[in-house]
């Protein structure tokens, strides 16, 4: 009876391993076809852990930076567009106050 | 560098003593408020030197409902009165309204960044904040098409008037929506500390002084353009 069970254990083993083996395969395949991908491809497929330092950093004083010249920046610009509305106008005025003389002098 | 509003008029000169004295208690304000900010007030524990931001953008926002209220209500008074200067401060206001609003929207993602890991959400108060500053991007490009005439004065100022409706649902976005921005500085906020709380409380003051000037020197500005036109009009229909 032992005889038996070993000998059908022998048989299972080696009518299964091929198949194992066979089904194997394709994965080697498609690891052969990730070799071939991109590497934006590859970096969007799996995440690789770094091996340098690890802190993300978000440059917090560079973001400041910009927040407060974006302020005065944009008050200076509408500084120098208020500036120029009042010369034109001013100019305007200059213009018209000589055509009404000379309209008046004729 | 720009004239102030009634400096071609000599008798008005308290007129422009008083514009004086509030640009320089304004200048003299910011300087103070810069200090406070950078020197005195402490670094935020969680989120960092990038919180400084918060100084200069709330302000802001508060200079925005200054300038779009201005505009509102010039706009309502115009539409009764049918006064031009009244329709000079709908401009002027709807104007540097829109300048602060661009500010907000401006350094508000900057501090985002940071402190959400994104430069923009949909959250209630940036959303209703955009729409605003659209509504008056509106109003300023219907007035910006050569010289207004009656119907464009007219249906800009309800422009305005629909825009203020907006101006609530702001402030009261954050607490009655759920979104992520922070309420530190409303009944259900943490508060700040008493350095904080002094950097943010000039820097309220100083923009006050800031939005006020610019307002009444771009209402000043468009009442002498409005009179301009009126003259070049009669001009050519003498």
């Amino acid at each position: 009876m032992r005889a038996l069970v070993s000998a059908f254990v022998l048989v299972a083993t080696l009518s299964l391993v091929p198949r194992a083996l066979a089904e194997d395969a394709p994965l080697e395949a498609e690891k052969s076809s990730q070799a071939d991908e991109s590497p934006a491809e590859e970096r969007a497929a799996q995440f690789v852990g770094v091996t340098g330092p690890e802190a993300e950093s978000v440059p917090g004083g560079t973001l400041l930076l910009a927040a407060y010249a974006i302020v005065w920046v944009l008050l200076f610009l509408y500084l120098v567009r208020m500036r120029r509305l009042q010369s034109q106008t001013a100019e305007e005025l200059e213009r018209l106050g000589a055509e009404i003389r000379a309209a008046e002098g004729r | 560098m720009l004239a102030s509003p009634a400096m071609s008029r000599s008798s008005q000169s308290g007129s422009t003593t008083l514009w004086s004295l509030v640009l320089f208690a304004t200048l003299a304000l910011f300087a103070v408020t810069l200090y406070l900010i950078f020197v005195v007030a402490p670094v935020e524990k969680q989120m960092g030197i990038v919180q400084k931001i918060f100084y200069f953008h709330v302000p802001s926002a508060y200079a925005m409902y200054i300038g779009f209220g201005a505009s509102a209500v010039g706009s309502a008074v115009y539409l009764i009165k049918r006064d031009p200067k009244w329709d000079a401060l709908g401009v002027a206001g709807a104007e540097v309204g829109t300048l602060f609003c661009v500010i907000v929207l401006l350094t508000g993602p900057l501090w985002a960044r940071k402190a959400w890991g994104v430069w923009w959400t949909w959250d209630p108060r940036l959303t209703t904040t955009l729409l605003a500053g659209m509504i008056f991007a509106a109003y300023l490009a219907l007035r910006s098409m050569g010289n207004a005439g009656e119907v464009e004065k007219r249906f800009a100022s309800g422009l305005a008037l629909f825009g203020l409706i907006d101006l609530p649902l702001i402030h009261y976005s954050v607490q009655r929506w759920r979104g992520v921005h922070p309420t530190v500085i409303t009944g259900k906020g943490g508060g700040l500390e008493s350095e904080m709380y002094w950097a943010l409380g000039l820097s309220f003051v100083a923009f006050t002084g800031l939005a006020a000037l610019l307002i009444w020197t771009r209402a000043s500005a468009e009442r002498q353009r409005e009179e301009t036109a009126r003259l070049r009009f009669e001009l050519m229909h003498r």
